[in-house]
């Protein structure tokens, strides 16, 4: 057996993940029900028992949501911890790098939380109108969440059951520092460029949500989500660990950075999904302003934050890095 | 203020495509190490735009050349078997990379710690240690030629040199 199943943290997590798993399934064969015999307009036993059922799902719904959230943060708070136990890992980065489905379940993870918050949104908003205009939307929405939080459990048990022990692993200074020339960056940017394209799409964005262009304000917000991820990496978090050679993503979570990745990373990822529920709920006819306000606050509590650490370098040094 | 905001939001998209395609379409740097690879197979060489890591020159032939794969997927590229195991040398996880070479008689990659080498060969950095697959009276195995390159008992070497070849 893995060592890594012995370990207090991974069993938490893992048991965790399960229970979770199970509520889903009770929560998809409720949904799969609700698409199948929901009628608003029936007076009939069986959709005053729907109606009954609906708010159980709901409650499941914001449950998942709720915990998702917290197991997101414990699971890389893990893989940090599983870094003092697996050869060669330095941080996090190491261990989710051991094998190849440990970037893919962080995204999926990500997914589902963004389904999730998706969900709720629109859930709000149904819940206020007398006649359930969105039940199906949110529905399917559910559907959808349930078959990542599947997939999600197929990749947790794949990730944990492939980390093998014995073997080295590559640090985050070997995956994202030490590229011996190669460009790590896309589209064959540079740092000015990728700087100034973080700044204009910041930008960009905060104005297409002003102006309400849903097209638009989903482009930006994708782009500025690739190009900030690459920002931090490459360029900001030398500025957070004060040292040009340190270039990784998860360091920044550790005590020594003052968990200030939880906050910049945060505030992104809930930023880019706010903006993007706005488009969603802006296309089945809901102009969700609080969502739109939430996105343009965090994604500038980002910019700031990001700003911030090169401002105070400077500052303090007077030179840049 | 609508329109301002309308015609500066124009300008901000236009600066992005510009810089996106500028940057897409420039000369390519030359490749150094490409990441991925966990099959741990030999990847095709782009020809005069991929590095020897060891002595920077770019690969202009697949004949000699050589790959290392880390168990992580990156892969490096080498013109020369010599410069391969020159690089090799230092790092940590040389024991668990997979070496391929690109042999001269077969003409195709093969596990560069099962081929054998000859030691006259014309390389491009001169070591004189050409790949096969096939095994002939002047060839030595991956282990011999690891040796005498550390010992620097190759062609670049002009006292080795001239013993092997007599000039």
């Amino acid at each position: 057996m893995n060592p890594l199943f012995l370990n207090n943290q991974v069993i938490v997590y893992l048991f965790s993940e399960a229970a979770l798993l199970a509520l889903t399934i009770l929560l998809f064969a409720k949904i799969v029900k609700f698409l199948w015999f929901w009628d608003f307009r029936s007076y009939s036993n069986r959709q005053l028992k729907l109606e009954k059922e609906a708010y159980l799902a709901m409650t499941i719904a914001t449950l998942l949501f709720t915990l998702k959230s917290v197991l997101l943060i414990f699971f890389v708070h893990t893989i940090d911890k599983l870094s003092l136990i697996i050869p060669g890992a330095m941080c996090a980065a190491g261990v989710i790098s051991a094998n190849s489905y440990g970037m893919d379940l962080l995204f999926i993870k990500l997914t589902v939380i963004f389904t999730l918050l998706l969900f709720l949104i629109a859930n709000s908003y149904d819940l206020q109108a007398k006649t359930y205009p969105l039940f199906r939307f949110k529905s399917w929405v559910l559907i959808i969440a349930s078959g990542l939080i599947f997939i999600e459990f197929f990749l947790d048990i794949s990730y944990f059951t492939h980390i093998d022990t014995s073997t080295p692993v590559s640090c985050c200074s070997a995956l994202f520092g030490n590229l011996e020339g190669a460009n790590p960056l896309p589209f064959g940017l540079d740092i000015t460029k990728l700087l100034l394209l973080f700044y204009m799409l910041y930008l960009g964005t905060i104005i297409a949500l002003t102006l309400e262009t849903k097209t638009i304000t989903l482009l930006t917000l994708l782009l500025f989500g690739v190009i900030a991820y690459y920002g931090v990496v490459y360029f900001f978090g030398t500025y957070i660990y004060e040292l040009p050679t340190h270039k990784c993503p998860f360091c920044m979570l550790q005590r020594e950075y003052y968990y200030v990745g939880y906050l910049l990373w945060g505030s992104l990822f809930f930023g880019l999904f706010f903006g993007v529920i706005w488009v969603i709920m802006s296309q089945v006819g809901y102009n969700i302003t609080k969502a739109k306000w939430a996105s343009m606050l965090l994604l500038t509590l980002f910019v700031a934050l990001c700003s911030l650490y090169v401002a105070i370098y400077y500052s303090k040094n007077g030179v840049l890095l | 203020m609508k329109q301002i905001l309308k015609i500066l939001l124009t300008v901000i998209l236009l600066v992005v495509v510009a810089i996106l395609l500028l940057s897409v379409l420039k000369k390519d740097a030359p490749i150094v190490v490409v990441k991925g690879n966990l099959a741990q197979k030999p990847l095709p060489i782009k020809l005069n735009k991929t590095n020897d890591t060891e002595c920077a020159m770019l690969i202009k032939t697949t004949r000699n050349a050589a790959e290392v794969v880390a168990p992580d997927g990156r892969t490096w590229f080498f013109d020369d078997p010599g410069c391969m195991v020159k690089w090799l040398e230092s790092k940590p996880f040389k024991e668990q990379v997979k070496i391929w070479v690109h042999t001269i008689d077969t003409n195709r990659w093969i596990d560069g710690k099962k081929a054998k080498y000859g030691v006259k060969d014309h390389t491009a950095m001169h070591y004189g240690f050409g790949a096969r697959e096939k095994e002939n009276n002047e060839t030595i195995d991956f282990k011999q030629m690891q040796l005498r390159i550390y010992r620097g008992e190759t062609l670049a070497n002009p006292k080795f040199r001239a013993k092997l070849l007599g000039k």
